[in-house]
């Protein structure tokens, strides 16, 4: 096999997060359409009149788009489930990932092509077996050890288990991400305490918070060491890809439609770095240390292997929000770009930027510019030092920057603290 | 007698059906895109109002507590 054959899928709630993932060298992006997927609750969506130019974009720059249509399907839903595959089709998209039955015989009676959401659980070589004239692709169950991925793969070549295409099913993975305490998504929680059903969409994160554990017979309150007793750290796999790739998985999906644009740059690059090195021959702990490092930098609660190692129980974090040793600052928008000079000037409305100081824009249409200020000129005053909030400050940019973009200065977690 | 008035933030609706399960006589899931509709109501802005009879407050203010994104408002 070769880094071609591996499929790296990167995660985009918008036209910015989609971008920063085909810059960050994703071979394929998912995303969601309207309110039928699994982050409908989200401001973050794309509506079925993106998809035109998703389409266009893909093309461009020879990615594969996948819709993700896999909440829980009603009567009322099916329309639009129709009218999303449709439009999928029309626009070259290449598949929806899908749960419900209703969605899988759509997709095929148009020829859509159909990736089996994690939301369907597969576990076993024969739940394949039973998908596979729907499917070409089938993300397992993120509770599986990889030697059980093996087995499932092996069960395929074995048994020459193919898809509607003709060609054997391939096994896709959740690589790196949040995970959700119950399994594969199957979750209640949010349902019973708010009526916001984690099936359609939208769960309010019970598990992310703070309990105490209470004996109400005696009124004892069980002494526990952390109380986010149901939080569960982060899917990092990075450090044991060689062994993912070597269970058969061909496809390995980032999670995190509901993060920005950094966030999917950056863990993006990681694997990509990784993927490509392991395929070279130079995959070593040494790289690991540094992506690590990197991956740290971004939105976590720490991180785990999941239950690919066969670990018994789940390791839960020790934080509410996230772990990230370094947070953005929302600075100011982008005014123009002199490309003659290949200068970006910008308007700061907040706080201040300095010379030394690490940036980001980010836009729709620029994606992701990450760069140093070596130097800056602030309104008609020259080359300065420091832009405080009202001023206009021109930046060397190697890259495009536009009046959609938004300019934030990366720091470390812990200056903000203090 | 105050008006009671309700209102739906339609665009945020992800399509769970409480509305229709709690206040059958208001609301209607819409086969078109699978949104909520609230019966008889006029759009300003993405903000969809009508005005409800008093034996149907309940049920609607039920309607708008059962919300999972908090997108009915009812006032009276």
């Amino acid at each position: 096999m070769t880094a071609k054959k591996f499929e790296l899928m990167a995660p985009a709630g918008n036209m910015e997060c989609f971008m920063a993932a085909i810059q960050a060298g994703a071979d394929s992006i998912y995303f969601g359409v309207e309110q039928l997927n699994m982050r409908a609750r989200q401001t973050m969506n794309f509506t079925l009149e993106d998809l035109p130019e998703v389409g266009r974009l893909a093309r461009e720059h020879n990615i594969r788009t996948y819709i993700t249509l896999n909440t829980i399907m009603y009567d009322h839903d099916i329309s639009l489930v129709k009218r999303i595959c449709n439009a999928a089709k029309e626009n070259g998209i290449t598949a929806v990932i899908a749960s419900d039955l209703a969605v899988l015989m759509h997709a095929k009676s148009i020829g859509l092509p159909v990736h089996i959401s994690t939301q369907l659980n597969i576990t076993n070589v024969d739940s394949v077996k039973f998908f596979a004239p729907y499917a070409e692709t089938m993300v397992l169950s993120r509770e599986l050890s990889l030697r059980q991925v093996r087995a499932i793969y092996d069960s395929i070549e074995k048994e020459h288990i193919v898809g509607p295409d003709g060609k054997a099913v391939e096994l896709e993975i959740f690589g790196h991400g949040a995970l959700c305490m119950a399994v594969s998504g199957k979750c209640y929680l949010s349902l019973h305490t708010e009526n916001a059903s984690a099936n359609r969409g939208a769960c309010v994160q019970n598990c992310r918070r703070t309990y105490k554990v209470v004996d109400i017979e005696a009124g004892h309150e069980l002494e526990i060491d952390n109380e986010y007793i149901m939080s569960p750290k982060d899917l990092c796999t990075i450090d044991i890809l060689d062994q993912v790739i070597d269970a058969g998985v061909r496809v390995l999906k980032i999670e995190g439609r509901a993060k920005g644009p950094e966030y999917v740059y950056t863990v993006t690059k990681c694997y990509r770095e990784a993927i490509d090195s392991y395929f070279e021959g130079t995959y070593s702990k040494e790289k690991v240390k540094n992506w690590m490092q990197e991956l740290e930098t971004v939105f976590n609660r720490g991180f785990w292997n999941g239950y690919y190692m066969g670990q018994q129980l789940g390791e839960w974090t020790d934080t509410a929000g996230s772990k990230a040793t370094t947070r953005k600052i929302y600075i100011g928008k982008g005014l123009h770009y002199y490309s003659k000079i290949g200068v970006g000037e910008f308007l700061v409305e907040a706080q201040s930027i300095s010379v030394g100081d690490k940036i980001l824009v980010t836009g729709p249409t620029t994606g992701l510019i990450e760069a140093h200020i070596e130097e800056m000129h602030v309104d008609d005053l020259g080359k300065m030092d420091k832009a405080v909030k009202g001023q206009k400050v021109c930046l060397k940019l190697d890259k495009q920057i536009r009046a959609s973009d938004r300019l934030y200065k990366v720091v470390n977690a812990e200056e903000l603290v203090s | 007698m105050a008006k009671i008035v309700v209102t739906h933030q339609r665009d945020k609706c992800i399509g769970c059906n409480y509305c229709v399960e709690l206040a059958p006589d208001n609301w209607r899931m819409s086969k078109k895109d699978g949104k909520s509709v609230l019966l008889n109501s006029v759009d300003k802005k993405g903000f969809h109002t009508t005005y409800i009879k008093p034996e149907e407050e309940e049920a609607n203010r039920l309607a708008a507590k059962a919300c999972p994104v908090n997108i009915i408002q009812v006032r009276s």
